[in-house]
């Protein structure tokens, strides 16, 4: 009984979770590719629930689809959605080397999950209740990969920084290429 | 001793580096003494070696001294080695005391010319140079001095070098030399393989047995001996080096440079020796070439041209005398040579400085009434060329002539060539005497000497002939006083002064030997070369015998034909034409090695130069260049196509990390 | 409690890794490129947590934890660089941004 429920809330996450990232590449307004996404994560978090990694779903749901998805949805509204030809562009074999190549990834991924690997794949450890939860991961944290764990926290600090870099409006007056760049100074006759 | 023989050697190099270090510090006289002083210094050593040399044991007499080594090869060892003993000592006296006589004349001669330090500097080097050759102690060293000769040389055949035919007769001069260079290496290299030294005198000790070996060294120096030399077939040189100036002619080619190959001949004569048939060799050539250059010089025009064919005629007979062995009597010849060759060119010179710079002889003519110092001294230089006695020349051809009938068949063959070839050198000699300086001055003449002017005399630089209106100028001079430049035509003190040293030379030099009665020139050069065979009495009678009367007799056709004009000079086209073309050699040369070489030059530069070594490096730039483009070509600066690049790449990357687990 | 084996979660993951990479490769918007990034990214997660759980370990999870942190980090540097091209009037299409080529 309770492996139909297991099967069940997996196929529907598992599906749920292809479609959003499909759909978060096809939409053509970016408010919409933004919203699948969040779809996205959810589905997603339900998948880690059922790997039992809980405080990963957990975080997934509060610091992906709470904090950067909705950084990405401010940019979104600041920018407004550019909805010209989405598939154009680039050299013509560009298509067709993208498809080919994306192709060939999945297809070797599967056949190496189907075919070699399957003893491998077979034994799912035994763990405890505690598997997943904030106590173990913390303690993990703190202990065994306490580098990882200082060395992100940099990288949040210069990602910050970076982006109120970038971010700020220049105070310096613009040069003559950026004029003409922008339009205000016309470059020759 | 060797100290003095150093300085002998060092001082005209130091004259010549002092000059060039100064440049136009010093005034152009004081370059001219400068390099006068230091020759005169190197004679006063060379005398100071002579008598300490006179004061010793014959047998002892052989200093050699090595300054340092500098190439050690196995047991080969070469270093700065003089050798002082009878030989060097010799050429040392001659070298530096007619070279001393004939840069003093270069004083008066060069003066008013722009680059006269220049000038005295070569002059200095030159002297240098030929100190070096004449007192090595190796084979290398000699070669040293010879290739540096032949750069004085052509430094001083070009030294009017805005002068197209100077420039191109000194590269004549030095590309033949460069000849008989590569053949005089070439045996070194036999040589060292064979002795593993080359000093004097082990390197001539080859042994028996070695026949090629030995043959083909002695063909080598011989090859060098008659480039430099200036004999059959490397003499085309000789009568275009007459673009220099003429004191050079009379120092390079004829005292001292030219008889360089006589010199080697006789200090390698021990190689020759063990090589009979190659010493017949250079017999044969110097018969050959002494009678050759006699009939050239019959229809000269110009007069320096018949004075260096009358020295190549000369050389000829030293080289018979070295052929036969008659090496003492070679050497004899050599220094009367240097005598009254250097006083013909130099009163030539003498006449051309006064004439401003006009060489034809056919426009001379009644010179000598005009300048009669000259004449005088010319005469006597023409007699002595001729053989007459008591002048110098007599005492030193004839006992060569003599020492041919040593030798058999052959000897005889060389003896007809050499009395044939005194009658020649009557005939041309005096022909050059007779048309320049007796009789009444040309209308040319007369324009020069008769106002007593003197440019400054730039030679070839043919004076235009003025319409005849200069007759009312022409006023009768009395005077005759020899040294005033105002009313004779003679020139400045410091150029008849030595011509006059030449000329008592000319009369006197032969006097320290006369054949059979007595013979310190021999006696002297007697340990270091040895006659091969010494003819007997009778032998040097007849020879002096025919000799004289020929010369004589050849006097006596020029005195005929070109004197009193009773005889025509006979109408023989054909063989005007080619005694005029110089035998053809010229033109031979031309056809035989001038065009191919330009030939194959410019095809190698075609087909080889431009496509494959300059195609190379070209194709190699371009190709490099290419490919940076085309790399370039991979930047286009698209975000998704470098993504894609890695996409693909990752896909390739699994398939690889799958199949090697 | 039986459910899929790991290896429905992989191929789960690695559909979403290629469909990521179709979106990076093929989409001119860079706010589009970011978020197909992002696709990728979870993909990545998906599977170290379902490696996790097959071996038992935590490290997998703490792994996907970094990589959650270096996502936020780079998105928010990646959207910076999106707000400065837009403020200096370019367009906002990865051809057009080719001013790096050679």
């Amino acid at each position: 009984m309770a492996n139909v429920v297991v099967w069940a809330v997996w196929i529907v996450a598992a599906f749920s979770c292809l479609a959003s990232g499909i759909a978060v590449v096809t939409f053509t307004n970016p408010f919409f590719s933004a919203l699948a996404l969040i779809g996205n994560l959810a589905s997603l978090a339900v998948l880690y629930l059922l790997l039992s990694a809980e405080f990963v779903a957990a975080g997934q749901v509060l610091v992906y689809a709470g904090a950067v998805m909705v950084m990405f949805l401010f940019v979104t509204a600041y920018l407004g959605g550019r909805a010209d030809a989405p598939w154009a562009g680039g050299p013509s074999w560009q298509q067709f080397g993208a498809v080919l190549a994306a192709g060939a990834i999945l297809v070797e991924v599967i056949v190496v999950i189907g075919l070699k690997a399957g003893g491998r794949l077979s034994h799912e450890a035994k763990i405890d209740a505690g598997f997943g939860s904030p106590h173990r991961i913390g303690r993990v944290f703190l202990t065994d990969h306490l580098l990882a764990f200082e060395i992100t926290s940099i990288v949040l600090l210069v990602a910050a920084v970076g982006s109120v870099i970038l971010g700020a409006h220049s105070r310096r007056p613009p040069t003559t290429g950026e004029l003409i760049h922008e339009g205000e100074v016309r470059a020759g006759p | 001793m060797i100290v003095a023989a150093w300085i002998c050697l060092v001082a005209p190099l130091a004259a010549a580096l002092l000059i060039t270090l100064l440049g136009t510090r010093i005034s152009r006289l004081a370059a001219a003494y400068i390099s006068t002083t230091s020759v005169l210094g190197a004679f006063a050593a060379a005398v100071f070696v002579f008598a300490k040399l006179w004061s010793e044991a014959p047998s002892a007499r052989s200093h050699p001294s090595t300054a340092w080594e500098w190439l050690t090869a196995g047991s080969f060892h070469v270093g700065l080695r003089i050798l002082v003993d009878p030989l060097s000592v010799f050429m040392m006296l001659i070298v530096t005391g007619v070279g001393f006589l004939i840069v003093a004349y270069s004083i008066g001669y060069m003066e008013g010319d722009e680059e006269e330090r220049r000038y005295f500097a070569y002059m200095a080097l030159f002297v240098f140079s030929m100190l070096l050759l004449v007192q090595a102690g190796n084979l290398v060293i000699l070669l040293a001095g010879w290739g540096l000769v032949g750069l004085s040389s052509y430094l001083l055949i070009g030294f009017w070098h805005d002068r197209p035919a100077a420039v191109s007769a000194a590269k004549k001069a030095f590309i033949m030399n460069a000849v008989g260079d590569a053949t005089m290496a070439l045996a070194f290299f036999l040589l060292i393989q064979h002795r593993q030294t080359l000093n004097f005198p082990d390197a001539f000790a080859v042994g028996p047995g070695h026949s090629w070996l030995v043959n083909l060294v002695a063909l080598g120096l011989l090859g060098g001996a008659v480039a430099k030399s200036a004999q059959l077939p490397l003499q085309t040189w000789l009568p275009d080096a007459m673009e220099g100036p003429t004191p050079v002619s009379a120092l390079i080619h004829a005292a001292t440079m030219v008889t360089a190959g006589v010199y080697l001949i006789v200090r390698t004569h021990a190689v020759f020796e063990q090589a009979p048939h190659v010493q017949e060799l250079a017999a044969g050539l110097g018969a050959g070439t002494l009678l050759m250059a006699g009939l050239i010089a019959l229809v000269q025009t110009d007069i320096k041209r018949v004075i260096a064919y009358s020295t190549m005629s000369q050389i000829g007979y030293m080289f018979v005398g070295a052929g036969v062995g008659a090496y003492a009597n070679a050497e004899f010849h050599l220094l009367t040579h240097a005598f009254f060759k250097a006083l013909l060119f130099l009163a030539a010179g003498l006449v051309i400085h006064a004439l401003a710079g006009e060489q034809d002889i056919r426009k001379m003519g009644g010179v000598g009434r005009l300048m009669p110092v000259t004449r005088i001294t010319f005469l006597i230089g023409s007699l002595a060329l001729v053989g007459v006695p008591p002048f110098a020349g007599f005492f030193s051809k004839d006992p060569i002539i003599a020492a041919t009938m040593t030798r058999g068949w052959y000897g005889y063959i060389l003896f007809a060539a050499a009395l044939i070839g005194t009658f020649l050198t009557g005939l041309y000699a005096f022909r050059l005497f007779l048309i320049v300086f007796p009789g009444e001055p040309s209308p040319f003449v007369r324009e020069h000497l008769m106002r007593g002017s003197h440019a400054a005399g730039m030679e070839g630089a043919h004076a235009r002939e003025a319409p005849g209106s200069h007759d009312h100028e022409v006023h009768e001079h009395s005077g005759e006083g020899p040294f005033s430049n105002e009313h004779s035509g003679e020139g400045p003190f410091s150029m008849t002064a030595p011509v006059l040293v030449l000329a008592v030379l000319s009369v006197v030099g032969g006097w320290i030997q006369w054949g059979p009665f007595w013979d310190p020139v021999s006696k002297w050069l007697d340990p270091v070369a040895p006659p091969l065979a010494v003819p007997t009495d009778t032998q040097e009678a007849l020879a002096s015998f025919f000799a004289v009367l020929l010369g004589l007799a050849g006097i006596g056709v020029a005195w005929l034909i070109y004197g009193t004009r009773r005889w025509r000079v006979p109408r023989l086209a054909f063989s005007q034409r080619v005694l005029e073309h110089k035998f053809y050699f010229d033109e031979a040369y031309y056809f035989a090695f001038y065009r191919p070489a330009v030939f194959l030059a410019k095809g190698l530069g075609r087909w080889i130069e431009g496509p494959i070594i300059g195609g190379s490096v070209r194709e190699l730039a371009n190709a490099v260049r290419e490919a940076g483009l085309d790399t370039s070509r991979l930047q286009t600066g698209l975000v998704r196509t470098y993504a894609l690049a890695i996409a693909a790449s990752l896909a390739v990357i699994t398939i690889v990390f799958v199949a090697v687990r | 409690m039986r459910g899929p084996d790991i290896a429905w979660y992989l191929a789960v993951a690695a559909f979403l890794f290629a469909t990521g990479v179709l979106g990076v490769l093929l989409r001119r918007s860079p706010l589009i490129v970011l978020l197909s990034l992002e696709i990728m990214l979870n993909g990545g997660n998906l599977a170290l947590i379902a490696f996790s759980r097959l071996h038992g370990e935590s490290s997998g999870q703490i792994f996907a934890l970094a990589v959650m942190a270096v996502a936020a980090a780079e998105v928010v540097v990646g959207l910076g660089l999106i707000v400065a091209i837009a403020q200096k009037r370019l367009d906002l299409d990865v051809d057009k941004l080719s001013f790096l080529r050679g």
